[in-house]
């Protein structure tokens, strides 16, 4: 692995990194955000960029299960790891996502720019939490920003797709 | 990207050429519509269809049966495409999942001016309603002549023609057309359907748009790209009215990927291979600016606002010296009232906050030039463009593509100005997203707002004499107006102005501004004016804050004077609220959303204010608020609040809205768009406020410039739709949002005695009133 000098605007280094299932390697800028990385280089622009420092939680990702801000890391800092985007949360071409489908079913988005986070950040929370009340969702993504404000409708979508999610496993 | 990078400007006909169809269009002759710039006098379908200098197709259906709407509404995040889509279908009477849209392109589409107002459905669904309408006719016409019956003897069901009782006897929209090409115009003479008749009209028809928005295959304006595309970003001066003297191109040369740094007047930006280099090329360029520090000291707004002379040229001649309501002697009816009182309410600047930074692609080359913009206005931008560049319009192409919600004018034209300066100096396409700060800093404002108000009771507390003095700065800085239709202006766009522009903008604005300012109640002598300020930017007039529309334009603040001020009467007259206002209520329409709002929250009368029931810190009250009046839409919300008198916190628990918009298109849209409203409405009037120095606006992100989140929203808004098939749809999208800072206020003084006339309603507001009304 090629040392880099501090302050060095121009250094590139090489980056393996499981992206929605296929490892993507090449060589990137060691400034480059993985938001910049997913969305540039890998053309997947479902994540989306609001604030650009971690406020609005567009361009949450899930990055080894886990949501964390795509636009707060650097892409040679997930080298190694495992990414999912919005576009890799469903099963198949023609198969959404429980939270995917809830969100059609429940008009859980208005213009739907927060939508990817919104649903990166629920993906992981109904991990951790199948069965959660309408207060539990609410808190679960209070640090995502909605200024559409459908805030209940993504609520019911959250409590909606939890419950088909259960009685599917 | 669908676009085509340019493609020959083929006009919208050429580009319907194709296999068989049926295209449906508004004619020249002027047959048809009276309605847009040039059109003569014919059957009025509405003030926003088509121009009649402008030959376009607004249906085409194919042999298969599909039928495509060209549109040129833009979706704003809304549903609207959906909605329309929904009429389309309707009208044609094919099934809905066999409708599908062009959105707007100046190369395909129709001009359907400006998609703002709420006026997607409102208005702009009339013309494509028509348009189905007579296609729909014309299809059963031919099906008559092939089965030799009368029209009357066949019905039609997903896109095929039946004989009634004839079974056996039926044919496809598809089969009809064949390989054929119809091209009919339109007539104004088909009635279209009876409401009662409607099967997809007023259905929660599932939104076109969410499948590929969950998925991320959905192509925002943030997601363009073209072949060939550099990307840029700009630098802004550091004071609204600073000027560049020195730009150091040095300070960049040892970063990587600098194509060019570009300065046209004051506008200056880089361009770069890499969109990250851009936003380290402006982050790094060393530019040095003039001192600028006029603007007022922000605690002095509201009285700088007074200040500031009339802009008299911007005033309606119909509302000579700004009044709009005139009737008997105020200041005699206020001398001999029995109960005479005065209120002053202010507001602070407010953002609209898109999520998504504005962003648009340029493509200036010698032959034309395209544009892919999240605009409302894509005809109207285009024209501006074209004006800017010095090109005529058919040169210019804007293909529309959806921003993140934008609740009004945000920086979505502005930053056209910017690409299109950056691609013609590089030649070559460019991307420009603003950075969030640009964004924050740049867009245009809600302005700032102060209004005077006096009114006086008989003895029997009726209200005898209502006057109100209103300052604020113009609700409108587009590129383009509609009523009548001018414009196509670059003047009022701020990065326009940076680049040296300086022929004006558009004057409009007063009508926006002072929209509903006038009670909608019985009031005895009125005398209500709007002392019009004019447009201001960051650029130009007499305080450097840009203004410009946002949901509901002046509506907000007027129905927040109109509601407390009506609450602060009913106080005095030592009445019930609810009672009071519909003792000073005609409109059957208004009462009735008053009644059911009531209702449905169980609304217990009671004289002033319940504070002195409860005691200790926390206290609970409710609220009403209503709107009601001419062809709008009537609304009437009850407010439920939770004040901590020691903390100052206030919380919205529930709020109920009964909402009547006459014919309903989508209940699930229309629900959503309430919601949606109610809720930026409370952030607005609980915490928002664009702070600024002497030089520059100081909350640029959402440290500095909170909205609401999660924590803070209602537990419940329960919401109460007032079907009206009978009468046309009314707007959506901004009536929720007029009344709720009324509707909190008057909450909070039920709640606790003080009544809050100042926004934001933050904690140190709350602290400020009650420690003055002790």
């Amino acid at each position: 692995m090629t040392s880099v000098a501090v302050g060095d605007e121009t250094a590139m280094r090489r980056i393996g990194v499981t992206v929605n299932g296929t490892l993507q390697a090449g060589e990137v800028s060691v400034r480059l955000t993985l938001a910049d990385f997913l969305r540039q280089d890998l053309k997947l622009t479902g994540t989306h960029l609001g604030c650009e420092h971690g406020v609005c939680g567009a361009c949450t990702i899930l990055l080894d299960g886990r949501a964390v801000r795509a636009c707060l890391l650097l892409a040679v800092q997930v080298d190694g790891h495992s990414v999912t985007t919005v576009e890799g949360l469903a099963p198949s071409a023609t198969v959404l996502h429980p939270l995917q489908e809830a969100f059609c079913a429940h008009h859980g988005l208005q213009c739907g720019f927060c939508t990817p986070g919104m649903l990166t950040t629920l993906v992981e929370f109904l991990k951790d939490c199948p069965d959660p009340s309408a207060e539990e969702v609410r808190v679960a993504i209070s640090g995502n920003i909605c200024r559409c404000t459908g805030y209940d409708s993504i609520v019911e979508a959250t409590l909606s797709a939890a419950a088909n999610m259960r009685d599917g496993s | 990207m669908d676009g085509r990078l340019n493609e020959p400007h083929l006009g919208r006909r050429h580009f319907l050429k194709g296999a068989g169809l049926l295209a449906i269009s508004f004619s020249l002759s002027g047959a048809m519509p009276g309605l847009g710039r040039a059109a003569p006098a014919a059957p009025k379908l509405g003030p926003y269809g088509p121009a009649a200098d402008e030959l376009d197709s607004w249906i085409a259906i194919d042999t298969a049966g599909f039928a495509t709407l060209y549109t040129g509404v833009c979706e704003l995040g809304t549903g609207s495409h959906t909605a329309l889509l929904q009429v389309m279908a309707e009208e044609l009477d094919i099934a809905f999942d066999h409708a599908k849209l062009q959105p707007p392109d100046t190369n395909r589409t129709p001009d359907q001016f400006v998609s703002s107002g709420s006026r997607s459905i409102a208005y702009h669904a009339v013309p494509i309603r028509q348009a189905a309408a007579e296609a729909r006719h014309a299809l059963v016409a031919m099906a008559a002549e092939k089965f030799k019956v009368p029209a009357e003897q066949l019905v039609v069901e997903n896109g095929v023609v039946s004989v009634t009782g004839a079974p056996g006897k039926h044919v496809s929209y598809g089969q009809l057309i064949g390989g054929r090409q119809f091209d009919l115009k339109v007539t104004g003479a088909v009635k279209p359907k009876d409401p009662s008749l409607h099967k997809i009209v007023g259905t929660p028809v599932h939104r076109i748009d969410i499948p590929g928005k969950v998925t991320g295959s959905f192509t925002f304006a943030q997601d363009v790209k073209v072949p060939g595309m550099l990307h840029g970003r700009v630098v802004r001066p550091p004071a609204h009215g600073a000027s560049v003297i020195e730009i150091d191109e040095s300070s960049i040369a040892h970063l990587p990927g600098v194509v060019k740094v570009v300065r046209k007047a004051d506008l200056i930006g880089v361009v770069c291979h890499r969109e990250e280099e851009a936003i380290e090329a402006a982050r790094q360029l060393k530019v040095s600016w003039s001192a600028w520090a006029d603007l007022p000291d922000m605690k002095d707004i509201h009285q700088k606002l007074r200040e500031v002379p009339i802009y008299a040229p911007g005033i309606p001649a119909k509302y000579p010296g700004g009044v709009i309501a005139k009737d008997g002697d105020v200041e005699s009816a206020l001398t001999g009232a029995a109960k005479a009182i005065k209120a002053t309410y202010e507001s602070p600047y407010h953002l609209h906050g898109s999520i998504g930074p504005s962003c648009a692609v340029a493509d200036v080359r010698p032959d034309g030039v395209t544009i892919w913009s999240a605009t409302q206005t894509a005809y109207g931008l285009r024209e501006a463009a074209a004006k800017f560049l010095g090109l005529a319009n058919d040169k210019v192409r804007l293909i529309f593509a959806e921003g993140a919600g934008c609740y009004g004018q945000n920086g979505a034209d502005d930053v056209v100005i910017d690409a299109l300066v950056l691609s013609q100096a590089v030649g070559k396409p460019v991307r420009v997203q603003w950075m969030r700060a640009d964004e924050t800093g740049w867009e245009t404002y809600k302005t700032a707002r102060v209004t005077d108000v006096r009114g006086g009771l008989d003895a029997d507390g009726k209200i005898v004499a209502w006057e109100s003095n209103a300052w604020g700065f113009s609700g409108y800085s587009r590129p383009e107006y509609h009523e009548p239709k001018q414009g196509g202006e670059p003047g009022s766009l701020v990065t326009a102005q940076l680049a040296g522009w300086t022929t004006p903008g558009l004057e409009e604005g007063f009508n926006g501004i002072a929209l509903e300012s006038a009670p909608y109640y019985t009031v005895g002598s009125k005398h209500v004016v709007f002392n019009y300020l004019g447009p201001a930017s960051h650029r130009q007039g007499p305080i450097r804050m840009r203004v410009g529309s946002m949901r509901g334009v002046g509506s907000p603040d007027n129905v927040f004077m109109v509601e407390s001020f009506i609450d602060e009467l009913a106080a005095a007259a030592g009445a019930d609220p609810v009672e009071f206002r519909l003792k000073h209520l005609s409109d059957p329409r208004t009462i009735a959303v008053v009644k059911a709002a009531t209702e449905r929250a169980g609304w217990q009368p009671r004289p002033a204010h319940s504070a002195s029931a409860e005691n200790g810190d926390i206290r609970t009250g409710r609220g009403i608020a209503l709107f009601g009046g001419g062809k709008e839409t009537r609304i009437a919300s009850i407010f439920e609040v939770e004040v901590n008198r020691k903390s100052g916190a206030i919380r919205v628990k529930k709020v109920t809205v009964a909402h009547d918009c006459g014919l309903i298109v989508n209940p699930d849209g229309v629900r959503n768009q309430i919601e949606g409203g109610v809720i930026q409405g409370i952030s607005r009037g609980l915490m928002e406020e664009v702070t600024f120095d002497r030089s520059r606006v100081t909350s640029l992100d959402w440290a500095s410039y909170p909205i609401i989140t999660f924590p803070d929203v209602p537990d419940e808004i329960d919401i109460v739709l007032l079907n009206r098939p009978d009468l046309p749809a009314a707007g959506v999208g901004e009536a929720s949002t007029k009344n709720v800072w009324a509707g909190i206020a008057n909450a909070v003084f039920d709640a606790t005695g003080v009544r809050l006339r100042r926004l934001p309603f933050t904690p140190e507001r709350f602290k400020e009133a009650l420690a003055k009304q002790a």
